[in-house]
């Protein structure tokens, strides 16, 4: 999934430097791309989502 | 040209962010000495991309508040998950962590750096900004914004390669414990183990409910030691004096011939019959050191009294007719001009680590402290943790077994981790601990770690604590009543 998403973050970086006019499809594989990170991350630290420290 | 400096600035935060911490981790980390990052590395790394992404849009379409935006949100997720992945580290012995270091810091720490570095640049940038910025067409790039933009490409490029070797195409995903880079196919391991079900919990592990002391199983026949010899109650007496709170331990000095007893915040002297008390006070528990409630009593060396909180933070102080009431106003609610506050600080665990203890108990002889655990909604272990009195420092920790001659047996599928002690005390050598739960008295002997005997003791109603006084033992409950029984 890793991978996946750093596929969209260089087609999102290709079409912002090659193809400017294409903003809104760039923006939105922007917002994919931050909510897959997101959703990763949550994916792996389900069974402990806050920092594991003494509180 | 101010706005020339602004993109340039902008321009090099980009360059820095994918040569220093994105590129060094892909090129010279990953490809020169193979590593891999974990799952949660992965994201960051991630969160790192996506902040120089935005500098892309900002450098091509201005300033608008929706790019700004958008980077402030992914540095504070990335801060979030800097400081998740930190915590789990972050308390482990000098030099220890996870995977390589850095100038003396791990990769997962200097991320948390660089994402808060990452907010207050944005901030920098916010405040920088004018509304006569924001552009209206996309604007052409400067000769240090394509470069920037060009190293960015290549590096992300080189990203997706590791990537696609250590994680591989979708479903698969990163790991906990990834295996080193390669680039020979025989050695990529593709992994859909984060994917396999477990528990969703906010604290995880931590989630830890603090004791109870009222435990509803009393009936040792139905403890995990069965048919144990009953210690019958001799006589039973009352608290004569009133307390502020109830008592959570009691404790014994065979040379004052004074008892005392502590309640959630309070150290009570009284006399050798418990009708009258000597003196109290009440510890301001929440100056410095977190005292929790105190669940155990004991007397030191040279009159000192002892303290413990449920969470082994303790508090050691002495009863003084020069006290000065004024200078002991930050340690004291009550009785400041009675006692001095000799230390106040916390009891270190390793395997009584994530337990919380309900009694505490001293041993003249080998000026020791010894705490035992109680069981909680994830961890159950009976572990009997001895401190050194001179720098009331973790010295030895064990968990007892049944001593092969001592004719104790447990019931089958049960073991001594269930017994909840509430009370302690040492005498002759041996540590006595009563548990709450099943009423049940142990005899451990401190050399050989064995329990040696064990007793069933009926007619208790949560014990919160022990005194051996002479050859017998003063048990007391939470509603101020104390039973004496014969000491063994």
């Amino acid at each position: 999934m890793e991978f996946l998403n750093f596929v969209v973050i260089l087609v999102t970086a290709f079409l912002v430097l090659r193809k400017p006019h294409k903003e809104r499809l760039a923006f939105g594989l922007l917002v994919f791309s931050v909510l897959l990170m997101v959703f990763l991350f949550s994916v792996a630290t389900r069974t402990g989502l806050l920092p594991g420290v003494n509180y | 040209m101010r706005r020339d400096a602004l993109y340039t600035i902008l321009a090099l935060a980009v360059l820095a962010l994918s040569l220093v911490p994105i590129g060094i981790a892909v090129f010279v980390l990953g490809f020169v000495y193979g590593d891999s990052p974990c799952v949660m590395c992965w994201e960051q790394r991630i969160g790192m991309a996506l902040v120089a992404l935005v500098g892309l849009f900002v450098l091509r379409y201005g300033p608008k508040p929706k790019y700004i935006g958008m980077g402030v949100l992914v540095a504070a997720w990335g801060v979030f998950m800097g400081l998740r992945h930190t915590g789990m580290h972050a308390a482990r012995d000098v030099g220890q962590g996870f995977s390589a270091e850095i100038l003396g810091a791990h990769t997962y720490t200097w991320a948390l750096l660089i994402y808060l570095v990452t907010v207050a640049l944005m901030g920098l940038l916010l405040m920088m900004t004018r509304k006569e910025d924001v552009e209206e067409q996309p604007r052409r790039l400067g000769p240090l914004e394509a470069f920037a933009s060009a190293v960015f490409m290549v590096v992300i490029a080189a990203n997706v390669v590791q990537a696609f070797a250590s994680t591989g195409p979708p479903p698969f995903m990163g790991q906990g414990d990834p295996v080193r880079f390669s680039f020979s196919p025989k050695h990529w391991v593709w992994s859909a183990e984060e994917w396999s079900p477990a528990p969703v919990s906010l604290r995880g592990r931590w989630s830890i409910d603090k004791p109870d002391t009222s435990t509803p199983l009393v009936d040792p026949e139905r403890g995990p030691l069965a048919n144990l010899p009953v210690l019958p109650v001799a006589r039973r007496i009352r608290v004569g004096f009133p307390l502020n709170g109830t008592p959570t331990d009691l404790a014994y000095d065979a040379a004052t011939k004074q008892f005392l007893i502590t309640t959630q915040h309070g150290l009570y002297l009284a006399d050798d019959t418990l009708a009258a008390m000597v003196r109290y006070t009440i510890v301001d528990a929440g100056y410095s050191v977190d005292l929790g409630t105190f669940a155990a009593a004991a007397f030191l060396d040279k009159g000192a009294l002892l303290a413990v909180g449920e969470n082994k933070s303790f508090v050691v102080v002495r009863p003084s007719v020069r006290a000065d009431a004024d200078a002991n106003f930050r340690y004291f609610l009550e009785s400041a001009g009675a006692f001095d506050e000799l230390s106040r600080s916390r009891f270190g665990t390793v395997r009584a680590r994530m337990m919380y203890i309900e009694s505490a108990a001293f041993d003249p002889a080998t000026a020791s402290i010894y705490t035992v655990t109680v069981p909680n909604n994830k961890v159950k272990r009976l572990v009997v943790s001895r401190f050194d009195r001179r720098d009331m420092t973790l010295s030895e920790e064990f968990t007892p077994t049944l001593a092969p001659d001592a004719g104790l047996a447990l019931s089958p599928k049960r073991t001594l981790d269930e017994l909840f002690v509430t009370g302690s005390t040492v005498a002759d050598g041996s540590l006595y601990a009563l548990s709450a739960a099943y009423s049940t008295l142990l005899k451990i002997d401190l050399a050989s770690h064995r329990v040696v005997a064990a007793y069933a003791v009926p007619g208790l109603v949560a014990p919160t604590g022990l005194a051996a006084v002479g050859d017998e033992l003063f048990i007391v409950g939470r509603g101020g009543t104390v039973w004496v029984v014969g000491r063994k």
